[in-house]
């Protein structure tokens, strides 16, 4: 490794490494645990590198020695005669790399800005449904301990598709027809991160309320997630969260071990 | 002087009550900035002027005890030097107060005469105790030549004991006014006339002593980042090694004291923000959860840059320690655990990205680093940063020492055990958070500080023991420091004195429309309270006006200075550059 | 020397430049001021439902707690079986009549507690004016059932309570006897909102700009082109807006009924 003898060389290729791993071995992470990949937004991996990149100018700094070693190829490149045309290169190639990213953030686009939204909603502890009073907390699918798991399964089958297909997809991925159109994005039940992270109860909620029904700490963001609670009764709501389960292998979060803390989408 | 003022127009306005509650509906108008934006940086200035002027004379008092019991003199000299900085502050502080004070009265004439008729007492006293804290202040800086030996070197630390006491009267009295306008007492009512409001019930109402303890301990903080930036200023400007070491020393015991401070300064708030939670739910959930909580994020940014540099000023510092070179290889470890812990302490639950990536990610929440993004990852993070930044002291305080107690290896073993099982209870706290409910969750935050504060414990006393007598691998080389290491001095002053305007905005913005939260609204054009964006903004031009005051300041003092170093003031006894001002 | 300070100014400027950015970058919100209302006595019930409706979804901060539905009982949807709160208000307290009640209970919040909710909410007369509170009153009544709240309520209140100003001009005869709130606008737009139409149309300051606006489609449209276009969304795609084409559910024509229909298209029809 004759290359990475110099602190500067060092620092370069921690830099690079970090950024190989933010932007291509983070979306690795999630298959391992059988979830599908993602890639990491843009303003994420500026983030993360500009904190690596802190840290490497604290590190090659916090030593005299390394310190002076640092600067030494910055300097010669800047002053050396003989280094003319590795300067020419940069004094060039520095403008342009900044003119570059500065067109490429200024140049019109057909896609919408990013968004912000705020902080994940908290579920609240009981809900109306269609008149009645329920107690989330604690609150199991009460299909799972009644007639045939199968008949359920199949009566939520039908309600997926008949109400929830054109959005959340044939595949259940989040990919339907109309998909593309909204923003947030209709939820991926595949994912690890949506049902899976979830109890039953919270996922009854959010069928229920739908987006109309997000509290305003949620906001804003304008989720197009109807209230199913007008369409729907109790048990198609609850066997279609069976289905959800069933065909994605996914387990609900139990109340003995699981927090229904973190919001949807 | 500025209660002076105050209390003057305040009997003015109450010869006449009727016009006084004429004067409830009046504003007056400042030109360009606006009322609203006037208050604020007066009060602003005053307060980050009050806050330096009551932090510095309580570390000035340990500095001189320190300098009384073990003989050296340079900790009188350093105690010499904070009050002379204390003396030119002390009148920037009242003329900020005296502007606070035409500011109110000419701008908000309504607010000024409602507090007034209900706290006209505690101003009169206020103006008293002012005056005795005035003259105490004289004499401990003009009596410290005179009273130099014996029992009237007692004597004199007796007055800066009585010059803590008088300015944290004068602080609490303050904090009274400010917190009644933010926790009004519940049988206070729109309709209650001021003057049949019971004085001590608005006096000591629900978030008056939080706010005193946090004030309190935020003053040291402040006082010694302050004191740090002063002496980096002077390092940097200095001409002989003389001064250079006198202030690179004087930067090291302002940054300890700062960053010590800084640790307890948690649990400070937590107090405050569970009396504000009690006293109304929904300011509480104003302040976290409403409108205010991205000011968090922005607040987790500053407190990750306070970690890197404090940090990075120990690990600079090694380098002029003998025997520290044994430790410097492992800094790159530290570094990357602190640099870790600031990515998963900045990482947002929710991302921002764009339409494509929103669809690639199915949703705003990222499979991975969602995980990252809450609670559970975030107390883990800043307690193994905390944990990083203990044992970088340790390890600065051990450098060139050489245990000479038998036990030393086991000793040795025994602090790397602590803060092994330390580190181990906060990351399987941590984890084992992902798998419990909300509630019990939040219980477990209580036991990672816990593991983390026994520990910090735990390891000083083995460390004060276990050095006992210790052998010195040859003296700090005060004065060797590379500028880099005070340029980090500055971004730490800079970064607590933000900080602190940004928290100032957070307690002084969830009472939104109100003056008197409830009782008393604000009807002028500028009730709304404004986004972070505008109010970072003024606190920058108020950081700006500060640190620019703060150095004419400190320069006119420089002046008429008279030398204040006139001896090498480096290495008089190998420990003692390790047991700070406000430390052990 | 110079050199020096030049770079310590450079160093506090960049930090205090970064921190502002930063609180700059992220997302601005500005905490709303209750908006001061002043109605005379010939207000209409239909300006004080609006009025109320603002408050109650903006600078009120009613949802906050009401609709969230840990924190307080939802009143603009079932609450209880008893329907929403303009339906149930008249049977809550005995001897109180739906507007007495609503006052009272925004008046005096912890007298008023609906089990198992907790004492939080505060007395809103602290909060709003009286012109505010009433106007809170008449939007509760207008969900499920009749709005009864006249100028009269308004004065009455405003002449007891303690530092209110001047009454204003005329006297008790106040009229305003429109019974029938729900005018063909409010229902349309209630239709719309249920069918989550401003979630692609906007109208006013409701809905995002996906597909056309409502603004001005009156003038735009005829009645018969707004009816097929909503029940055969895909027909005739307008000019600019190809892309979105194909997003709109083709499923109205089954989950409105003819009278829902007709509401909405007359509706927009009228917007010129």
């Amino acid at each position: 490794m004759r290359f990475l003898d110099t602190p500067f060389r060092q620092a370069l290729a921690v830099l690079v490494v970090a950024y190989v791993l933010i932007d291509f071995g983070i979306p690795y992470i999630p298959p391992l645990f059988g979830v599908d990949s993602a890639p990491v937004p843009n303003t994420v991996v500026l983030q993360y590198l500009l904190t690596v990149l802190a840290g490497l100018l604290l590190w090659v700094s916090d030593n005299d020695e390394r310190w002076t070693e640092f600067k030494r190829p910055i300097q010669e490149v800047l002053v050396r005669p003989d280094k003319r045309v590795g300067r020419a290169v940069l004094l060039v190639a520095v403008p342009v790399l900044v003119a570059f990213v500065t067109w490429g953030r200024v140049k019109p686009e057909v896609t919408a800005p990013p968004s912000f939204r705020s902080i994940h909603p908290a579920p609240p502890r009981s809900i109306t449904f269609q008149g009645e009073t329920m107690q989330l907390a604690g609150l199991e699918n009460p299909l799972r301990s009644e007639g045939s798991l199968e008949a359920h399964n199949e009566v939520g089958k039908r309600v997926y598709y008949q109400n929830c297909l054109p959005c959340h997809g044939d595949a259940l991925d989040g990919l339907g027809h109309y998909a593309h159109g909204f923003n947030p994005a209709p939820l991926n039940f595949q994912d690890v991160g949506t049902i899976a992270q979830l109890t039953e109860s919270f996922v009854f909620w959010r069928v229920a309320k739908g987006g109309p029904g997000l509290p305003r700490e949620g906001t804003p963001w304008n989720s197009a997630m109807p209230a199913w609670e007008n369409l729907l009764t109790a048990d198609e709501i609850w066997s279609v969260i069976l289905f959800l389960y069933e065909q994605t292998g996914n387990d609900p979060r139990t109340w003995e071990e699981a927090g229904a803390e973190e919001g949807e989408h | 002087m500025r209660s002076l003022i105050g209390a003057l127009a305040a009997l003015v306005l109450l010869a006449e009550p009727a016009l006084a509650q004429e004067a409830a509906r009046r504003y007056g108008d400042f030109p360009v900035i606006g009322s609203r934006a006037a208050v604020w940086v007066a009060a602003q200035l005053h307060l980050f002027f009050a806050a330096f002027v009551l932090g510095v004379p309580m570390f000035a008092v340990v500095a001189e005890v320190i300098g009384i019991k073990s003989g050296e003199e340079r900790f009188d000299k350093l105690a010499k030097e904070f009050t002379r900085l204390l003396l030119v502050s002390y009148s920037a502080t009242a003329v900020w107060g005296a502007v606070l004070v035409f500011a109110l009265v000419t701008l908000y004439p309504g607010v000024w005469t409602y507090l007034a008729e209900i706290f006209d007492v505690s101003m009169w006293v206020y103006v008293g105790i002012f005056f005795f804290e005035s003259a105490t202040l004289y004499l401990y800086y003009y009596g410290w030549d005179l009273w130099k030996e014996g029992r009237a070197k007692w004597f004199h630390w007796g007055l800066g004991i009585l010059l803590n006491l008088w300015g944290t009267t004068v602080m609490f009295i303050a904090n009274s006014w400010l917190t009644y306008m933010m926790s009004p007492p519940a049988e206070v009512t729109p309709d209650t006339a001021p003057g049949m409001v019971q004085f001590w019930s608005a006096f000591a109402n629900a978030t008056w002593m939080p706010i005193n303890i946090h004030r309190l301990i935020a003053n040291v903080v402040f006082g010694g980042a302050i004191v740090g930036a002063y002496a980096a200023y002077r390092f940097l400007m200095a001409e002989t090694d003389e001064e250079r070491a006198h202030y690179d020393w004087m930067g090291y015991i302002g940054n300890f004291v700062a960053i010590s401070a800084l640790i307890v300064l948690p649990f400070a708030g937590y107090w405050l923000g569970r009396e504000i939670y009690e006293f109304n739910q929904q300011m509480g959930i104003t302040m976290m959860g409403g409108f205010m909580s991205w000011l968090w994020i922005v607040q987790a940014f500053l407190i990750g840059v306070l970690f890197l540099t404090g940090n990075y000023y120990l690990w600079v510092g090694m380098g002029r320690i003998p025997g520290a070179e044994r430790f410097q290889p492992y800094t790159k470890y530290m570094l990357v655990v602190l640099v870790l812990g600031v990515i998963v302490w900045a990482t947002p639950h929710s991302m921002i990205a764009s339409r494509d990536e929103i669809s690639a990610m199915g949703g705003q929440f990222h499979p991975f680093l969602g995980v990252l993004g809450v609670m559970s990852a975030k107390n883990t993070a800043v307690n193994l940063m905390i944990l990083t930044t203990f044992l970088s002291f340790l390890l600065y305080r051990r450098a060139n020492k050489e245990p000479v107690v038998g036990w030393a290896g086991r000793g040795t073993m025994v602090q790397g055990a602590l803060f092994g099982i330390a580190a181990l209870v906060v990351l399987f706290y941590g984890v084992y958070g992902y798998f419990v409910p909300a509630i019990v969750r939040i219980g477990f935050s209580v036991y990672q500080v816990l593991a983390v504060l026994s520990t910090i414990v735990a390891v000083v006393v083995l460390d004060v023991l276990m050095l006992r007598g210790a052998t010195s691998r040859g003296e700090i080389r005060w004065g060797q420091m590379p500028p880099r290491s005070q340029y980090a001095l500055f971004i730490l002053a800079v970064t607590f004195t933000w900080l602190m305007g940004l928290m100032g905005f957070a307690r002084s913005g969830i009472r939104q429309h109100w003056h008197v939260f409830e009782v008393m609204r604000d009807t002028s054009v500028d009730a709304a309270t404004p986004a972070l964006g505008y109010a970072s903004v003024v606190i920058s031009v108020c950081v700006l006006i500060f640190l620019g005051m703060v150095a004419f300041i400190f320069w006119v003092g420089g002046l008429a200075e008279k030398p204040i170093i006139t001896k090498a003031a480096r290495g008089e006894g190998p420990h003692a550059a390790l047991q700070p001002a406000g430390g052990d | 020397m110079l050199l020096q300070n030049l770079k310590i100014v450079l160093v506090v400027l960049g930090t205090l430049g970064l921190y502002t950015w930063v609180a700059n970058a992220i997302p601005q919100v500005e905490s709303e001021v209750p908006a001061q209302l002043s109605f005379g006595a010939d207000v209409t019930p239909e300006e004080l439902v609006s009025a109320g409706g603002q408050l109650f979804a903006g600078a009120g901060a009613c949802v906050t707690c009401h609709g969230l539905e840990d924190r307080a009982p939802a009143l603009l949807s079932d609450y209880g079986g008893a329907g929403p709160i303009g339906q149930r208000c008249a049977d809550r307290v005995e001897g109180m009549d739906c507007k007495e009640y609503l006052y009272a209970s925004l008046a005096d919040p912890y007298s008023y507690l609906v089990e198992p909710f907790g004492p939080i909410m505060p007395d809103q007369r602290i909060n709003l004016s009286e012109d505010q509170l009433w106007s809170l009153v008449a939007y509760l009544q207008d969900q499920g059932g009749e709005v009864t709240v006249t100028g009269a309520d308004l004065q009455s209140t405003q002449a007891s309570s303690a530092g209110g100003a001047a009454s204003q001009g005329g006297g008790g005869a106040a009229t305003a006897a429109a019974s029938g709130p729900s005018s063909d606008a409010t229902e349309a737009t209630a239709v719309m909102q249920a069918n989550l139409c401003f979630g692609c149309h906007k109208l006013g300051d409701q809905g995002v700009v996906l597909g056309p606006p409502f603004d001005g489609i009156g003038s735009r449209r005829d009645a018969a082109y707004l009816r097929n276009s909503i029940l055969n969304p895909n027909a005739e795609v307008p000019e600019g807006y190809q892309e979105v084409a194909g997003l709109m559910p083709p499923n109205f024509g089954q989950m409105l009924t003819a009278g829902q229909l007709e509401t909405i298209v007359q509706f927009l029809a009228s917007q010129r």
